[in-house]
This record gives structure tokens, sequence and C-alpha cells, in this order.
């Protein structure tokens, strides 16, 4: 039987969700034997399966006309769909731009940040992606499980991952559930 | 008694009872989120919804009166599913972000309500609109985006304090907790005591000092008592790495039952005095750092051979915030072992000197309880400022008004309750005004006295006061109506003669008198004769103890021409920088220490935190002088207290 395939990526997101599954430490090597780990971030491949993987994971926000294509093109190409941590979750603090409006947000970044010269200008190039409210995932797309954590311990990330390489589905509750 | 079923389970509860009431009683848990023990039950969150049968709708279990017979389901799927389902409508309603928030990860009541559900995401986006963060006040923070509605700082502010300053506009999806009339909570009438903080479940209200500090699962508890004034408040200092992070009220305290004022909650966070780091000597006209052992000799030396003397000899001054351990053995050294004639504390028994003066010639204590005050339906504040001082009376106070008591103020000049009183007796003096009450209520058959004429008495008090026999008749009446007056008596007040005909006149109405005595231990300090007023007058001497008190410029004032001062204190000081020998000491929340309270109840306040190496206690370096001196100390402060008849009795 084929093992399952994995494919992660990050989108609005600190990569700290990212580290904190790194933090499994050696069990990543039993992950390995149950299911093949495709793309991530991290590793060479970047782009998950065109012809699907089992198990999509996506980390961070949904911040930009990018973010938004990332979470459609992993949402079309798995079978399960993961948000992995707060910011994926809820929106995180990424979210917390949404007090402010989008012009007053580019202006502070790109043209009033104490460390810009006087040429500061706000990038307007047609081939950048534009940036939007900041969403949870689950505002764009279909999620089928959260793992909400800032970020989710290593143990959570095992026990999803373990769980999910073995065809079911995991159940965060109790210790492993919390949301900071 | 009623008997109901909850889950099967036969339940006894009492009349009036809330079926969450009766279901704590018998151990079965249902969510809850805007319920607080202390405050009216409200209903406002309806985490608490029940299955009643016969009921159409789930029910709020908090405010619903237990009914004999009822059948209640508290765990079906559909109330299962109800509670989610209100997390999610609260969350959705604001910004409840957990990642950055102070209380997160313990501390959030609403956190811990998502996570008792198994709730992993919300099923509803947040309307993502920024609300409010008011941080316009010096301790408290105001984040209206995690503000989940319950209104128990509202209930606080009005139930616990009686102060409402706090309020909501609008309604529905535009309801906003609001300071007065929607002014920043800066410039409101708030008094900063606090209690909104400790009750609100989540990061909404904080405390600028504590923020971020530690969560109660990283702090340590220590139930003590505060020492800001004589009612002494049951406190819960919280530390964390032997550093005070937030003090809270102990809502099972026996004297305020959870509420406490600034002075006992912020001011020791905010308090940045320099330390005194070392024992000091005036060498050359310079404090030079010495150890302990040439300090104490050099003040022995100093004092030996001024015993017995008089006028000339040395003068002895203590603060009201040292334990009565400290305050015995001070006493000892001074007044009975170095026999000194001026031996009192930086209060000079201004609070309590002329009650107990009282209670000697009356042979009998003539105060009630504070719990007595608590229960009052009629107020009468006399001479007492109980908004800036005492505060928690001034909540006792406050709160009852709100359920209907009646507040009468009796001053000679402005009483700060004077927007809340029902009626106001002013004139220069306390005495007459009692005379003219007493004279009113035989008068009108309200009371009997045939040691009185009403009409000449009456006639004589208004023509002293100039306070009109109307308001008189008036006063009377409302007096004798009240099931349970009390009468409040503070400093104002300082004719023996004025105070006995109060004694006399709460004796009529069958009222509850209590004085409010000053600093932490006044009355411990009474009780050991240390009430005397301060004269420095050609004495060559002064100890102070001054522990962490800070001295007032009047006070240092009076010992500009005694060529030899020691101060005991743990703050620099003007007082300390001119002294000749400096003693460092531990604050309050170093040391331990006993405190007799106004009450008449003997507390222990405990040390919360070890004091810096360099500082000793009060009662240790007062041990040492002892000893150096040649004086014995003696161990029996708990017997001395009762060597005279006090105004109050004690325990």
């Amino acid at each position: 039987m084929t093992k399952p395939k994995i494919s992660s990526d990050w989108m609005a997101g600190c990569s700290g969700c990212h580290m904190s599954l790194l933090d499994i430490d050696e069990r990543i090597i039993k992950v390995a034997e149950l299911a093949d780990i495709r793309a991530t971030p991290i590793t060479d491949l970047k782009e998950p399966d065109e012809d699907g993987v089992a198990v999509g994971i996506l980390e961070g926000g949904v911040n930009n006309t990018a973010n938004e294509e990332q979470a459609h093109r992993m949402r079309s190409r798995c079978k399960i769909l993961v948000a992995l941590g707060d910011c994926a979750v809820f929106g995180g603090v990424p979210a917390m731009r949404n007090y402010f409006t989008l012009e007053e947000s580019l202006r502070r970044a790109y043209i009033e940040t104490e460390s810009t010269d006087s040429e500061g200008k706000i990038p307007d190039d047609p081939e950048l992606c534009v940036p939007t409210r900041v969403r949870a995932l689950h505002e764009v797309v279909p999620v089928d499980l959260f793992v909400p954590g800032c970020p989710p311990d290593p143990d959570v990330i095992f026990y999803v991952l373990s769980e999910l390489a073995q065809g079911r589905m995991p159940e965060i509750k109790e210790d492993m559930l919390h949301w900071h | 008694m009623i008997t109901l079923t909850i889950d099967g389970k036969q339940v006894e509860a009492k009349e009036g009872m809330t079926v969450l009431e009766a279901a704590k009683a018998s151990g079965i848990h249902i969510p809850t989120l805007c319920h607080h023990p202390s405050l009216t039950p409200y209903g406002g969150c309806r985490l608490c919804l029940v299955e009643i049968e016969g009921a159409r709708t789930l029910q709020p279990s908090c405010t619903m009166p237990a009914g004999n017979g009822m059948v209640i389901k508290t765990n079906t799927e559909t109330v299962r599913t109800t509670r989610k389902f209100v997390l999610d409508m609260i969350f959705s309603e604001r910004n409840h972000f957990c990642p950055y928030c102070e209380v997160s990860g313990g501390d959030c009541e609403l956190q811990k309500s998502a996570y008792e559900q198994g709730m992993t995401h919300w099923s509803f986006q947040p309307n993502w609109i920024p609300f409010e963060v008011d941080a316009s006040h010096p301790y408290i923070i105001m984040d209206q985006n995690r503000c989940i509605l319950c209104r128990r700082c509202v209930r606080a502010c009005a139930e616990l304090v009686g102060n409402s300053t706090l309020g909501f506009e609008e309604r529905g999806a535009k309801s906003q907790l609001i300071a007065d009339l929607a002014v920043p909570l800066g410039e409101s009438s708030c008094i900063s005591c606090g209690t909104c903080v400790q009750v609100c479940p989540t990061g909404s209200l904080i405390d600028r000092w504590s923020a971020y500090r530690g969560l109660e699962k990283d702090v340590e508890s220590h139930p003590t008592i505060c020492v800001g004034c004589s009612i002494g408040c049951n406190i819960d200092v919280q530390t964390r790495n032997n550093s005070i992070v937030r003090i809270y009220g102990d809502w099972d305290g026996g004297v305020n039952g959870g509420v406490i004022c600034k002075v006992g909650r912020f001011y020791p966070m905010t308090d940045q005095r320099e330390r005194i780091t070392s024992p000091m000597m005036r060498v050359d006209g310079q404090l030079k750092k010495v150890s302990w052992e040439e300090a104490l000799e050099a003040i022995a030396k100093k004092l030996q051979p001024l015993a017995g003397k008089d006028g000339d000899g040395m003068a002895a001054v203590a603060s009201t915030r040292l334990s009565t351990e400290s305050l015995h053995l001070f006493k000892n050294i001074f007044k009975d072992g170095l026999k000194s004639s001026m031996v009192t504390t930086t209060e000079q028994g201004v609070n309590t000197s002329i009650f107990s003066k009282v209670a000697e010639q009356l042979g009998k204590p003539f105060e009630a309880k504070l719990d007595d005050v608590e229960k009052a339906d009629l107020f009468i504040v006399v001479g007492a400022d109980i908004v800036n001082e005492h505060e928690v009376i001034g909540f006792f106070v406050k709160r009852a008004r709100l359920e209907n008591s009646a507040l009468y103020l009796v001053d000679q000049s402005t009483n700060s309750l004077e927007n809340l009183a029902d009626g106001v007796l002013r004139a220069e003096s306390y005495g007459e005004i009692a005379k003219g009450i007493k004279a009113a209520m035989v008068k009108l058959g309200l009371a009997e006295d045939p040691s009185i004429q009403p009409d000449a008495l009456l006639a004589e008090a208004v023509k002293a006061t100039e306070i009109s026999d109307e308001v008189f008749m008036k006063a009377a009446y409302a007096f004798a109506s009240a099931q349970q007056p009390a009468i409040i008596m503070g400093s104002s007040v300082s004719e023996m003669q004025c105070i006995k005909e109060w004694v006399s006149l709460s004796e009529m109405i069958k009222g509850s008198m209590v004085t409010l005595k000053g600093g932490a231990n006044s009355l411990a300090a009474a009780q050991y004769n240390l009430d005397t007023a301060l004269k420095v007058n050609g004495h060559q001497a002064a100890f102070i103890a001054l522990g962490d008190e800070d001295p007032t410029e009047k006070f240092n004032a009076l010992f500009e021409k005694v060529s030899f001062l020691a101060v005991q204190a743990t703050y620099v000081s003007r007082l300390s920088a001119r002294a000749d020998v400096v003693l460092p000491v531990q604050n309050w929340a170093e040391q331990n220490g006993h405190y007799l309270n106004s009450d008449g109840r003997l507390q222990e306040s405990i040390a919360a935190i070890t004091g810096p190496a360099y500082a000793w206690s009060n009662q240790q370096v007062l041990e040492s002088l002892a000893k150096k001196l040649g004086v014995e100390a003696k161990s029996d402060w708990n017997a001395e207290l009762h060597n005279r008849q006090a105004m109050v009795t004690i325990q």
C-alpha cells in the first residue's frame, strides 16, 4: 500500500508552527516511515503534487492575493486540509492589521517607518500580489481540521501527523487544546 | 427544603436557591461566564442554559429559581451544542485573539470555557471592527476588544463598592462599557479601587502595573493583611521571583469580603521611593556607611545618659504601621526602660486618644463591629471623611445606599459624601447636634428619657447650631425608624462631652457606633498608651521608628533643634537625610507581625517577599537595641493590649 502523501505550505505566518513541527525531533523519522512527506517550505519541493496529496497543511493567515492562490491551490490538491496554528485558524497576530485601513498600514510600512529614508514608496508593480484584509484560512476555503496554538505543541503536531498518516482523524481536546 | 432532579439525581435545595446554586451544592458543574459568587446573578452570557422539563426553551440556571419537583438536564446534546453556539456568538462579537493577550494561558475564563467545550476554532468570523482601548487611567486599562459584555464590572462597581462609575450605553451589537457618561476612565468618577479588574473574566480590564508579569499559575499566593489604615483588609499578595506582581482582595476575608481600595491594591505597586541600603552614621557632617554594631552602639551611648530625664531628655516616636510586637518593644525600651516622658506615635493619638478616654470614663467599650455597620439601613457619618480615608468603610456605606439605606451627614464643614446624603446637619458643635436630635426624639415620642426636657433642650440646640427644629425632627424620625442604624465617627470630633452625647444618642436609637482609628496599628498604640501629642521642646535626642512610613514636612520640622536624631526607616526621606544615625528596615511586605484593626480584631501580617539582606525587620532592630541598652524586652505584647479599657472589645 502506498504511504499517504503529506504536503505543507505557509502564508502570513512567522514559520513558528513549522519550527514546532521540527521540534518533534527524531519522531519525524517515524512520521516519514508512515507517510510520504512531499512539499514543504523548508524542503526541496515547494508545491503540493498536482495529482493530489492526502493531507495538506497550511500555516499562517491569508494576507494577500498570493496567499489566496496558495490556499486555493492546496485546497484543490489535498483531501484533508489542516489549518496549523492560530494564524491559520483565527487570523492570529497578522490580523492586528485589520484594525487599520490598508492605506494606513502600507503607508506606515513603506513610508513612515523610522528607518525609511525620504525615498519611501508603496510598491505598485502590477506583477505584485495585492494586500487584502487578513483572514483566517476557513474564510477562504473549507478546512477539515483545526490545530490551534501559537504555536501548537510539538507533541500535538506529532499526534496529528501520526493519526492522519494512519488514516484516522485526530481529536484535539483537553491538554492538547490551547489557543495560545 | 425542596427537592429537584438534576441529570437524574435527586437533589435537595433551600427555597430561594437558583438552579445553579442547587446544582453546585450537589457537586454538579454547569459552566458560567457572567456569574460571580459575590455579585447578583445577571443571566447575560447564556452559557449556563439548561433543559428544564416543561419549559419551552432552554433556561439560564443562574437566575432561574429552583422549584420543587423540577426536572433539569444539564448535559444533553442540545445543551452541549447550545453552549458551543453561545461561545461562538461571543467570540464573533469582538476581537478575541489569544496569542497577545495578558490573561491568555490560564487566567481567561472565556478561553477556559472554550477549552471546556472542546472548541478548536471559531465557527463565525469576528466582525473585524476595531474597538477602543482606553488607557487614560493611571492604573487600569480598558480594552473594549476583549469585553464580553458580562457586566461583572458594572455590578462590582455598584454592588461591592457603591461607586456606580461603570455602566453601559447603546444596545445590542453597539453595547459599550462606559465610565460615567462615556468619558475616558482616567477623567471619570472612578476611585481606582480596582475591583472591576479583579472580577473581569477576560483581558478587557487589566491593571497596567501587573499586566504580563504572571498568570495565577506562575505566581505564589500570600494571604495577609493590608496595613494602609485601621480597617486591616484581608488581601492576597501574589509574588513571582520575590517580586510583588499584584495585590487582590480576599473574597473570603472576614473584614472586607474581597474589596480593597487603591491604597492597598495599587499604591504598593507604584512605590518608587529610594531605599536606605545600609546602617549609617554622621561622621564629619556626612552620613557614612557603618556596621549594625557601630550604629546601635552609637545610639545606645547617646540615649543611656538621657534616661529618666524629662524636658531635656529624649523623645521617641514610632509609626502606627509597625506591628504590635515592634510597638510593644518600642514601649518597653523608651517608656519602661529609659523612662522617657515623650513616647508616642507619628499619629500622636489624634484618631484614638479622645475615644480611649471616653471608654475609660464609661468603664466599658461603646463601639460595635464593622460587621454591624455593614448591615446597617441608616448611616450617620459624624465628622469623618470616608471617601478619601478608610475607603472600604465608604464602600460599605455607598453600596448599602444603593439598596435604599439612608445616609445622614453630621459635619462642621462640607463632607465628601454630601451629594449622596439624605440629610446634612452642619454646625460647629457635634455635641449640640446630638442633643438636638435626642430632644427631638423625646419630643416626638420616639424615645423616652426622663432626664431630658425636650422643648428646652431642642431650643438650646437650635440656638447653638442654627439648625432649625424641623431639620432636627426630620432627622429624629429617620433615626428612629431605622432598624439597624450605624454611626461612623471620625477624628473631627474632639471633645469628650460631644462624644458622650453621641454615645448616648447611639444607645437611644439602638445603633452601632464605630470610630475610625487611623493607622494600621493605631488601636494597639492606644492600648500601649502611645497616644499623646508630640511636643519636642529642648529634647537632646530623638529616636524615630519610622518603618516604611513617609514622614511629612511638618513632622520633620519638629526635630530641627534636636542635636541627636536616630531614624529607623525603610526609605530615604528628608528626615533620614538629616539624621545622625540611620538604620535600614524592611517594608510591610517583607516582615511578619500582628495588627489590631479598628474592630479590635487581631490579625497577622505575613511577609510575602524576602527583603534585601541589608535591611532588618523593625522587630529585630528594636530587640537588638533593647539588648544594647540593657532593657528587658518583654514578650507579653498580646496581654498588654488589654491593659486599659478600650472603646471596642478587643479579641
